[in-house]
C-alpha cells in the first residue's frame, strides 16, 4: 500500500457557470520517503493536485487515499484534524504568524494537537535547532530573513510529526544560496528522518534534487520520471 | 496561547484598536455619567420630598385617608407617638394636626393645608426649618405665629409680620377662624408645596378648635432608611386599625417614576452599546479581512473552525472588555469626584424648582449598575464577534492561502 494514492481524480471548477477542468483523471501513487517534485507550467494543475493531496480541496471525481484512508469523504472538521495529525505544509510565502516568535510558531501546531507546555517548548527548540535556527528562537518573522522564515516554516511543518510534507513553491521567494541551503535541509530530513516531501515547483534547483519528477500539463500527468533512470509513467 | 495570540492580534494594528477602545471607553464614560446624573437628580428629589415633609413613615386613620377632615383624627394619637418614640431605630416622631382650610389676607384668600406641629419635634422629622427664607421657624415667642410658603405669601400679598386669618372646620364641623401673624417664610424646591402649605403650632390651634390635643397624622423619621421595612412591619402590626404607610406608598409616583427611570437608563445604556456594537463589528471585520491568508494557513495546518471562532471571539471580547473597563473606571472616577462636590445647576433653578428638584446635583450610580453594564458589554462583545467569526470559518483554506 502506497502512502498516497491518487485514484482517477478529476477537479472541475465552475467559473461563471463555465466548467473548467483543473485536473483530468489523474492517478498517482507516492511511497514513503519519496522526495518528489510535481512540475508543470502555470495552470497545469500542480497546485490543485497538491491541494487535493493535502485535503485542502475535494476532488470532483475520484478518490485520494492517505495511508489507506480515503480522505475524499471527510467532513470539514474531520479533514482539519486529519491534516493536523498527518500533513505538514510549507508555503511559498512562508505564512508564519507574524505576532508569534519562531518558537511560538512551531509550538502552536503542537498546542493544536494538545501537547503539554513543557513538551511543546522542548520540541520547538529542538526543531529550530535542527533547522539551524537555535539562536533565533525568540525572533519574530519580521526579524528573520526570507530563508530563515522558510526554515521556521519547515520546522513548523515537522512539528506535528506528519506522515509527509507538502511544499508549495518553497524556494520561489529565495535567492540561490538560501534556496540551496533550504533544499539541503529538506534532503537531510528526508535521508535522516525518512520524511516524505512532495513539492509543487517551477524551480530547476528543486527539480534537480528531486528523486522523482511528475510533470503535469493541462490537468493530466505528462510524465513521471524517477531519477535513477526508471520511467514510472509517461504519456 | 489562544489568549496570547488574541491579545497580540489586537495590538497588531495599534491605531485601529486604540480608536475603537477610545470609542468604547468614551461612549461608556458618557453613558455612565449621564445615568449617574439622572439617578442623582431623582434620588435627590425623593430625598428632598422625604426630608421636606413626607418623612419615612406616616400614620393616619382609614377615615382620614378617605376624607381629610379634622374629625377623622387618630384616637389616642399621642400615646401611639410616645410608644413609637421608644424604638431606638426612630430618630424622631411628630404628631401633626392637618386641617384643610382657607387663608385670607387683606387683599386675597386661598385654600391651604394647615399643618399644626410641635416645632421642636418637626425640626427633627423634616427639614422644613432649614428652608426658612425670611424670619424663623417658631423661634419667636409671639402669639399665634404662622410660617407660610413664599408662593402663598406672594399670592396673598403677605410679608413678615403680616396678619393672616385662617378659617376651618372644628371637630364638631362648625366653622371657626383665628388670626395669625407671619414669623417665617419658607422656600423649598417645590413651588406647589410652597403655595399650598402653612405651619402653625399645635398648641395654638387647639384653643381655637376648643379641642383636646388631638392629632391626625403621625410622621416618623428613621435613623437609617435601611430599617424602613422592619419598622414599618412592627408599627403596622401594633396598629391594625390604622393606615401605616411608607414614603413609597405615600408617594407611589416617586417610586414608580424611579423604577421607570432605571429601566429607561438601562435601555439608554443598551442603545449606546448597540451603537458601539457596530463599531466593534466593523473593527473586527477589518481585522479579519486583513488576515484572510493567515486564517487560511491556520485552518490548513489544523486549527479547527471552533478554535478559529473562539480566537475571534476572544479578540472581540478582550477589546470590548478592555475598552469597557476603561470607560467604567473613568465613569466611576468622575462620579466619585462629583458625588462629593456636586454640580451647581442653579442657572436652571426656576425650571427645576417647578418640578420639586434641587439645584445642586450629586451624581449617583448604584453598584449593581456596574454589574449590569459588565453583562451588557459581554453580550455586546459576543454579538459583535458573530458576523466576523462566521465569515472567517466559512473561508476555504485553499483559496484563503492565496489571498494577498
Amino acid at each position: 500500500m502506497s502512502l498516497i494514492e491518487v485514484i482517477n481524480v478529476s477537479k472541475i471548477y465552475n467559473t461563471n457557470s463555465i466548467p473548467v477542468t483543473a485536473l483530468n483523471e489523474v492517478t498517482l501513487n507516492i511511497e514513503e520517503e519519496e522526495f518528489t517534485a510535481i512540475v508543470g507550467p502555470s495552470g497545469s494543475g500542480k497546485t490543485t493536485l497538491l491541494n487535493m493531496i493535502g485535503g485542502l480541496d475535494n476532488p470532483t471525481i475520484g478518490n485520494i487515499n492517505i495511508a489507506g484512508t480515503d480522505i475524499s469523504t471527510f467532513k470539514t472538521d474531520a479533514m482539519i484534524n486529519f491534516r493536523l495529525q498527518n500533513i505538514g505544509f510549507v508555503f511559498q510565502a512562508y505564512n508564519l504568524i507574524p505576532v508569534f516568535t519562531a518558537r511560538e510558531n512551531v509550538e502552536f501546531i503542537m498546542l493544536l494537537q494538545g501537547e503539554s507546555k513543557e513538551k511543546r517548548e522542548n520540541e520547538a527548540i529542538n526543531l529550530l535547532k535542527a533547522v539551524d535556527l537555535g539562536d533565533k528562537i525568540d525572533k519574530k518573522p519580521t526579524e528573520l530573513s526570507g530563508g530563515e522564515q522558510q526554515r521556521v516554516a519547515v520546522a513548523r511543518a515537522l512539528a506535528s510529526k506528519p506522515s509527509f510534507v507538502l511544499a508549495d513553491e518553497p524556494t520561489a521567494n529565495l535567492d540561490s544560496v538560501t534556496a540551496n541551503n533550504l533544499l539541503d535541509l529538506m534532503e537531510q530530513l528526508n535521508k535522516e528522518q525518512k520524511m516524505t516531501f512532495i513539492f509543487s515547483t517551477h524551480d530547476a534547483r528543486v527539480i534537480k534534487r528531486a528523486h522523482r519528477v511528475v510533470t503535469l500539463r493541462d490537468g493530466a500527468i505528462e510524465s513521471d520520471v524517477v531519477k535513477n533512470g526508471i520511467l514510472a509513467n509517461s504519456d | 496561547m489562544l489568549f496570547v495570540l488574541a491579545w497580540k492580534n489586537i495590538w497588531r494594528n495599534k491605531k485601529r484598536s486604540l480608536i475603537i477602545l477610545t470609542a468604547i471607553a468614551l461612549g461608556l464614560w458618557a453613558g455612565l455619567f449621564s445615568v449617574a446624573i439622572s439617578i442623582g437628580v431623582w434620588e435627590a428629589t425623593i430625598n428632598t420630598t422625604i426630608d421636606r415633609n413626607l418623612s419615612h413613615i406616616q400614620i393616619h386613620t382609614k377615615e382620614f385617608k378617605d376624607e381629610s377632615l379634622i374629625s377623622n383624627y387618630i384616637p389616642n394619637g399621642n400615646s401611639i407617638v410616645d410608644e413609637i418614640d421608644r424604638d431606638e431605630r426612630i430618630k424622631q416622631v411628630s404628631g401633626r394636626v392637618l386641617i384643610e382650610g382657607m387663608a385670607s389676607s387683606t387683599t386675597s384668600s386661598g385654600g391651604v393645608n394647615i399643618i399644626g406641629v410641635n416645632p421642636e419635634r418637626e425640626s427633627e422629622v423634616t427639614t422644613i426649618a432649614t428652608y426658612i427664607k425670611e424670619g424663623n421657624f417658631f423661634e419667636s415667642k409671639k402669639r399665634n405665629p404662622i410660617v407660610v410658603g413664599h408662593k402663598l405669601a406672594n399670592k396673598l400679598g403677605l410679608k413678615l409680620g403680616s396678619k393672616v386669618v385662617l378659617t376651618f372646620q372644628n371637630v364638631d364641623t362648625t366653622l371657626t377662624y383665628a388670626a395669625f401673624r407671619i414669623i417665617g417664610i419658607f422656600k423649598t424646591e417645590s413651588s406647589i408645596f410652597d403655595q399650598s402649605n402653612l405651619f402653625v403650632r399645635k398648641s395654638d390651634i387647639y384653643p381655637v378648635m376648643e379641642s383636646e390635643p388631638i392629632i391626625s397624622e403621625i410622621a416618623i423619621r428613621l435613623n437609617s432608611s435601611d430599617d424602613l421595612d422592619s419598622v414599618y412591619s412592627k408599627i403596622n402590626q401594633a396598629n391594625p386599625a390604622l393606615v401605616v404607610e411608607t414614603w413609597k406608598q405615600l408617594a407611589p409616583e416617586l417610586e414608580f417614576t424611579y423604577e421607570m427611570l432605571i429601566l429607561e437608563l438601562e435601555i439608554f445604556l443598551g442603545i449606546i452599546l448597540a451603537a458601539l456594537l457596530f463599531g466593534i463589528t466593523n473593527t473586527m471585520l477589518m481585522s479579519v479581512m486583513d488576515r484572510v491568508r493567515e486564517f487560511g494557513v491556520l485552518m490548513a495546518v489544523g486549527m479547527k473552525r471552533l478554535k478559529v471562532f473562539m480566537l475571534i471571539l476572544v479578540e472581540t471580547f478582550v477589546l470590548s472588555i478592555f475598552g469597557g473597563l476603561i470607560g467604567m473606571a473613568l465613569g466611576a472616577l468622575t462620579i466619585w469626584h462629583l458625588s462629593d462636590k456636586g454640580i451647581d445647576l442653579s442657572i436652571f433653578a426656576e425650571g427645576l424648582n417647578a418640578w420639586g428638584m434641587p439645584t445642586q446635583m450629586y451624581p449617583v450610580l448604584p453598584i449593581y449598575f456596574y454589574f449590569v453594564l459588565v453583562v451588557m458589554i459581554i453580550a455586546t462583545a459576543i454579538i459583535a464577534a458573530i458576523y466576523p467569526s462566521i465569515k472567517t470559518i466559512k473561508l476555504r483554506p485553499a483559496e484563503a492561502i492565496r489571498t494577498y
